[in-house]
């Protein structure tokens, strides 16, 4: 009897630890989120200020990089499924040339901002030692998860992540 | 018998007396050649890929004897990055020692985790013997732990004094931004340190999975760019 109950804690412990972990995301403490200066590729200057108010993916990445490029579609079907809502896809790509990254974005129909970090100031800045690597911010600009490596983002454990910083704004709204 | 073939002889015999004690060298695989230069060559994690061995075969024909590591597939360890720190530091120590006492200007290459085993047992070779080599580094793997949004930690490698270090850095890497960094603790383990940027390559390019047609034919010049790179006025 009393080994079914440590039994049954373990098991609640693990899921709820996998609940935390899907998909590799990684819960932070809402965590600082450093500066973030960078321009677009119409060559207007952007800041994660511009997002205050918005649930904010912020993605690393790369064209040579294959996991970034296989997360691409499901970043741009998250981005037309949330429409109207307060959330912002935000694509830094790391330390290439604007020519690479135009050429890249030639195959693909992007509706989300793509900024450019060619000498690698804001991957340094956000410590960004592999790609992708993503953010996930609430509605106060304050880092809340982290994922190393690609995702679904239209799915899963990513998408319940998503969905619950946004009901964090509903809840702050309707208060 | 000249007095400097005696003095490469007694040295060559109190090498390989020292060996026969220790029984120790890791299994490595030689291509033989005349000239002056032997390249050591540690294969990355992944194991010893075949453009590597083709590579190794070229620069035999062009006088470059090669000694070709893999070190996972020697000691049977799993092909991850981990695994490379387990590597016994002295058979490394042993194999560079075996290298120098025959007497050519010898080079090591190490790919990716593979550059800390080797950067070790440099340590631990006496300083005149380290002055003897050149490294040349392929995207060198040191981090203890990096993770988003903390400080880099790079795993303790021993002191380099005198090491001559040459960082070959594919230019699409991750580790790009982060290169001047990793010279900076290079050089604060006492290594001369250079590098140089291997532009539109990226990691690994001569064993990736989906190679791109110029990543394909750059691992078919593998041997220059070694050739090139031991030439280089780092190493020579």
């Amino acid at each position: 009897m009393q080994m079914n109950v440590w039994t049954k804690l373990a098991a609640l412990g693990l899921a709820l630890s996998l609940q935390a972990h899907g998909a590799g995301l990684e819960p932070r403490a809402k965590l600082e989120a450093p500066a973030m200066r960078a321009v677009d590729l119409q060559g207007q200057t952007r800041s994660l200020a511009d997002y205050r108010g918005k649930v904010v993916l912020l993605n690393f990445w790369a064209t040579w990089c294959p996991p970034c490029r296989h997360e691409m579609p499901s970043m741009e079907r998250l981005r037309r499924s949330m429409a109207g809502r307060p959330l912002e896809i935000v694509a830094v790509d790391s330390a290439e040339t604007p020519e690479e990254v135009q050429a890249y974005l030639k195959t693909l129909d992007l509706g989300f901002p793509i900024l450019l970090d060619p000498d690698g100031q804001n991957t340094r800045r956000w410590k960004v030692y592999a790609l992708p690597t993503s953010f996930l911010l609430d509605g106060d600009g304050r880092i809340r998860y982290v994922l190393k490596g690609g995702a679904e983002w239209d799915e899963g454990e990513a998408l319940q992540a998503i969905e619950a910083l946004l009901a964090e704004i509903g809840q702050s709204a309707g208060r | 018998m000249g007095f400097d073939r005696m003095v490469k002889f007694l040295y060559a015999s109190a090498a390989l007396l020292a060996f026969g004690a220790q029984a120790a060298l890791p299994e490595y695989r030689s291509f033989p050649a005349e000239g002056a230069r032997l390249l050591l060559w540690v294969s990355a994690e992944r194991g010893r890929a075949e453009p590597e061995l083709r590579a190794a075969e070229k620069l035999a024909a062009q006088g470059v004897a090669v000694w070709s590591l893999d070190p996972a597939g020697a000691y049977f360890l799993p092909q991850l990055p981990s695994s490379m720190d387990a590597v016994p530091v002295e058979d490394v120590v042993d194999w560079l020692r075996a290298a120098l006492a025959g007497g050519k200007t010898v080079t090591v290459y190490a790919v990716a985790r593979a550059a800390v085993p080797v950067l070790r047992a440099a340590a631990r070779l006496a300083p005149v013997e380290r002055a003897r080599l050149c490294m040349l580094l392929m995207y060198p793997n040191l981090y203890a732990s990096a993770e988003a949004r903390d400080e880099i930690e790079y795993l303790d490698v021993g002191r380099l004094d005198g090491l001559r270090a040459r960082v070959l850095q594919p230019r699409r890497s991750a580790a790009t931004p982060w290169l001047p960094l990793q010279l900076e603790y290079l050089a604060g383990q006492g290594a001369q340190v250079s590098h140089v940027i291997l532009e539109d390559l990226r990691e690994g390019f001569w064993a990736r999975e989906t190679p791109m047609d110029h990543e394909i034919a750059e691992s078919r010049r593998l041997d220059a760019l070694l050739l090139r790179e031991m030439e280089s006025e780092a190493c020579r």
